[in-house]
């Protein structure tokens, strides 16, 4: 090409290395807590024994008892999500509407709500999920609380940021005007907003559906609730068909969440009414889904507001205060936190690098496939894989949510690397780059803050789940909990769930620090 | 179109507002149902198909409807009994005692198997190096579900005498959940060695549901009290008595009450009372489980 300089040198490459000699050094002894050994991946027996398990996937069960069972958990899950998102939403509504500083006239961090919101959100839908379990007994009606908590906390802080994110000049002027607030949002803001907000709704029902599989595993009902008892039994041929239906519903509600986006987007017809058939038929269709969901999972809320059920519920959580701040407690919660982070931060590296990996490569298909076959499983049910394949610990809780984890980043990166600026690469490859230098310096540097955002998010997402873990043996705080809640050793369950608050709260702010470093 | 989305949204919120207060005032109060549940030591389904014929039998001895619950949590058993949602539960030794307490002192046992006087837990494992409890040090071990009696309180109570801290000494600490699933950890190598309860232990070797060339027992514990059925301090007395006699009527010579107490594993059914259960009191409070 042009006249051939000096030996080529990387200009980058001594920043570069040490930045990963120094990540290294911070990481090394969180990847030393997380009992990080791959080599037990391929130790022989643990080998025979996943194959054995495995080998008892096929053929998966279809006996019509089961199949009568499966059915019925089916829809269960179906309608504690349902009725999840709707007690979410009658949550979510009043309190973005106190914690937004949308169509204020003076800035407010309404540090109440917001401390509230904190707190709904920042504890794991499964302990909400396992605390109501003992409140209001056997059956979903704790599943769908603990579903409109979370979730509701969720939702609350994203109408809020959505609200505050469109252009503020229309509810400016009906304030001006002598509007209340709520006129002013509802007529200067809402119409911006409307369609970020219907479309961030139907995802979470999506996500409502894969977390009400989860929460069957503390006895909340539905799939999630057969699948742990089969995989517990390490009943293959169970579990594979489970998992199937799993799956299967898991796409049908990605396809119809999907739709419904897209129907948003659509541009309305030229016609007098704004009301086409799709809006017609979601009108019917929501609140009959809403009605049959309630009715089928028999929740008898008026119970949650007699005298007695306060008492009770009085009671009960009476009985987590004062939580135990005794130092011998203290020190083994401290134990479970860093095992936990230690479980978070390997599970989404070993991620990163996985889902990096497999964005790759040009010919999407098979990987596509991969990738939602890995994210389409839910992390607990990877851990009680990985606890056969690598032994019981936290390790394999690593490698659960790095499963997992690799399904969703993988497809988010190859989105990111995608829409790149192609430029820089091409430039490259014309003045003679090899394709993986020019990927390096020409892709990559384009997509880096994206990926790292990406990651940096579901990092916080994986905290959560790395906190409750536990349940299935992977370590942590997770284990903790279960133990000392069965136990009814409330003032010790009490100090790990605000250690799991602290925790995750922790995790938020770093990583929300983090990103704006690295911006 | 975004006009009709935002009505949709507040639609939607206006909706299920006035769906969650449909809801809430339909009350339901239906007597002469007795309620029962059962601590899932084994797998749900399997509780189901050894409850049917004894629900059945309890129907016709107190003319009531018979209304079994599945539970996947022994504490939601127990916390259930508490806040009175269930009438009548199977407890283990364990189980009971913390049912006791939550209910301050009001939950009466009726009556316990006559194998629940002399109710004994086994050890066990695939590795044929592991021969007794010490052993075990540096092992993974499975316990059943954190409030077993005999799948966690009583051999960990064993463990301590015989000088082993369960947290300090092992490798990795499991809890399987329930009887069954422990043997299934300890078969698949999940676990190195396992505890759980005698009888499920032996049924599973009598339906050859355990490979016993390769999972054996390799310790056994000394006798203890262990489950019972309990009610609600506050039943009626009557209806109290008509179970108590129901149970204790059961007779192996009748082919009916045969398949009965041959599903929940009972060569009879004898009286019990609260003062049976002392003794694991105390093994809980020195084990560090009861606080």
């Amino acid at each position: 090409m042009l006249l051939n300089p000096a030996p080529p040198r990387d200009p980058a490459a001594r920043g570069r290395l040490s930045g990963a000699l120094l990540a290294l050094v911070i990481l090394w002894p969180l990847f030393r807590a997380a009992e990080f050994k791959p080599g037990a991946l391929f130790d022989s027996s643990n080998l025979k024994v996943i194959g054995h398990f495995l080998a008892g996937f096929l053929p998966p069960e279809r006996g019509a008892e089961f199949l009568a069972y499966l059915g019925k958990a089916t829809l269960e899950t179906l309608a504690i999500a349902t009725a999840g998102l709707a007690l979410a939403c009658v949550i979510a509504v009043p309190l973005g509407y106190l914690a937004t500083a949308a169509g204020r006239e003076q800035p407010t961090l309404n540090p109440l709500t917001r401390s509230l919101l904190t707190v709904l959100r920042g504890i794991p839908e499964l302990v909400w999920a396992l605390l109501f379990v003992r409140i209001f007994g056997l059956g979903p009606a704790a599943g769908v609380l603990a579903l409109g908590l979370t979730y509701g906390g969720m939702l609350a802080k994203v109408y809020a940021e959505i609200l505050e994110s469109v252009d503020p000049a229309p509810a400016h002027a009906l304030r001006r005007s002598g509007a209340g607030r709520l006129l002013a949002i509802l007529y200067g803001l809402l119409p911006q907003a409307s369609k970020e907000l219907a479309s961030y709704t139907v995802y979470r029902w999506e996500c409502a559906i894969r977390a009400s599989v989860v929460m069957g595993f503390v006895g909340a009902g539905g799939l999630g609730q057969l699948m742990d008892q089969a995989m517990k039994m390490l009943n293959g041929g169970e579990a594979a068909s489970i998992l199937l239906t799993f799956m299967l519903l898991v796409f049908a509600a990605d396809g119809v969440s999907g739709w419904l986006r897209r129907a948003l987007d659509t541009p309305p017809a030229a016609r007098a009414s704004p009301f086409g058939w799709r809006s017609i038929s979601f009108l019917l269709v929501l609140p009959s889904a809403v009605i049959a969901s309630f009715h089928w999972l028999e929740i008898d809320f008026g119970e949650l507001f007699t005298a007695g059920a306060a008492h009770s519920i009085g009671e009960f959580v009476a009985g987590f205060f004062p939580p135990d701040l005794s130092s011998d407690w203290l020190a083994r919660v401290g134990l479970g936190i860093w095992e936990t982070l230690a479980i978070s931060v390997v599970g989404t590296l070993l991620a990163a690098v996985a889902g990096l990996l497999l964005a790759l490569p040009k010919w999407r298909a098979p990987f596509s496939f991969l990738l939602n076959t890995l994210r389409s499983v839910p992390e607990l049910v990877w851990a009680t894989i990985t606890a056969l394949a690598v032994g019981l610990g936290p390790f394999a809780g690593a490698l659960a949510l790095a499963l997992h984890t690799t399904g969703v980043l993988g497809r988010l990166y190859a989105e990111a690397l995608d829409n790149a600026p192609a430029a820089p690469g091409h430039a490259l490859r014309l003045a003679g780059a090899p394709a993986g230098l020019s990927f390096l310096y020409g892709t990559l540097p384009g997509a880096a803050p994206q990926l790292i955002a990406y990651t940096l998010y579901r990092w916080e997402m994986n905290i959560r789940m790395a906190a409750i873990l536990g349940f299935v043996g992977a370590g942590g705080l997770g284990q903790l909990l279960y133990f000392e809640l069965s136990l009814f050793h409330h003032a010790q369950a009490s100090t790990v769930i605000i250690a799991m608050l602290i925790l995750s709260i922790a995790v938020d702010q770093t990583s929300a620090w983090l990103r704006q470093r690295l911006r | 179109m975004t006009l009709s989305a935002t009505r949709r949204l507040a639609l939607k919120g206006a909706l299920a507002c006035a769906f969650a207060s449909a809801f809430a005032s339909s009350a339901l109060a239906a007597d002469a149902v007795l309620r029962v549940s059962a601590i899932p030591d084994e797998a749900p389904t399997e509780l189901q198909r050894k409850f049917a014929p004894l629900g059945k039998y309890l129907e016709a001895q107190t003319g009531m409807k018979v209304v079994f619950t599945p539970v996947s949590d022994y504490a939601a058993v127990v916390e259930s009994l508490a806040t009175k949602k269930i009438d009548l539960a199977w407890l283990g030794g364990f189980t009971f005692v913390q049912a006791k307490i939550r209910t301050n002192g009001t939950a009466i046992p009726i009556v316990q198997r006559a194998e629940d006087a002399v109710f004994t837990s086994r050890f066990i494992t695939a590795d044929p190096t592991i021969k007794a409890l010490s052993d075990l040090k540096g092992k993974t071990f499975a316990f059943g579900a954190p409030s077993s009696t005999s799948g966690s309180l009583m051999p960990r109570f064993f463990l301590q005498q015989a000088g082993l801290n369960p947290e300090k000494d092992f490798k990795n600490v499991a809890f399987s959940g329930a009887h069954d699933a422990t043997v299934a950890f300890v078969a698949a190598g999940k676990a190195e060695a396992g505890v759980l309860n005698a009888s499920v232990w032996d049924k599973l070797v009598e339906q050859k549901k355990v490979d016993t060339d390769k999972v054996h027992v390799f310790a056994t514990t000394p006798p203890y009290f262990d489950y019972n059925w309990t009610v609600r301090g506050d039943l009626d007395p009557a209806l109290v008595k008509k179970l108590t006699d129901a149970f204790l009527k059961l007779d192996p010579a009748n082919p009916e009450h045969k398949e009965i107490l041959g599903l929940q594993r009972a060569a009879k059914f004898i009286p019990t009372k609260k003062e049976n259960y002392e003794g694991i009191e105390k093994a809980a409070h020195s084990a560090g489980l009861l606080k």
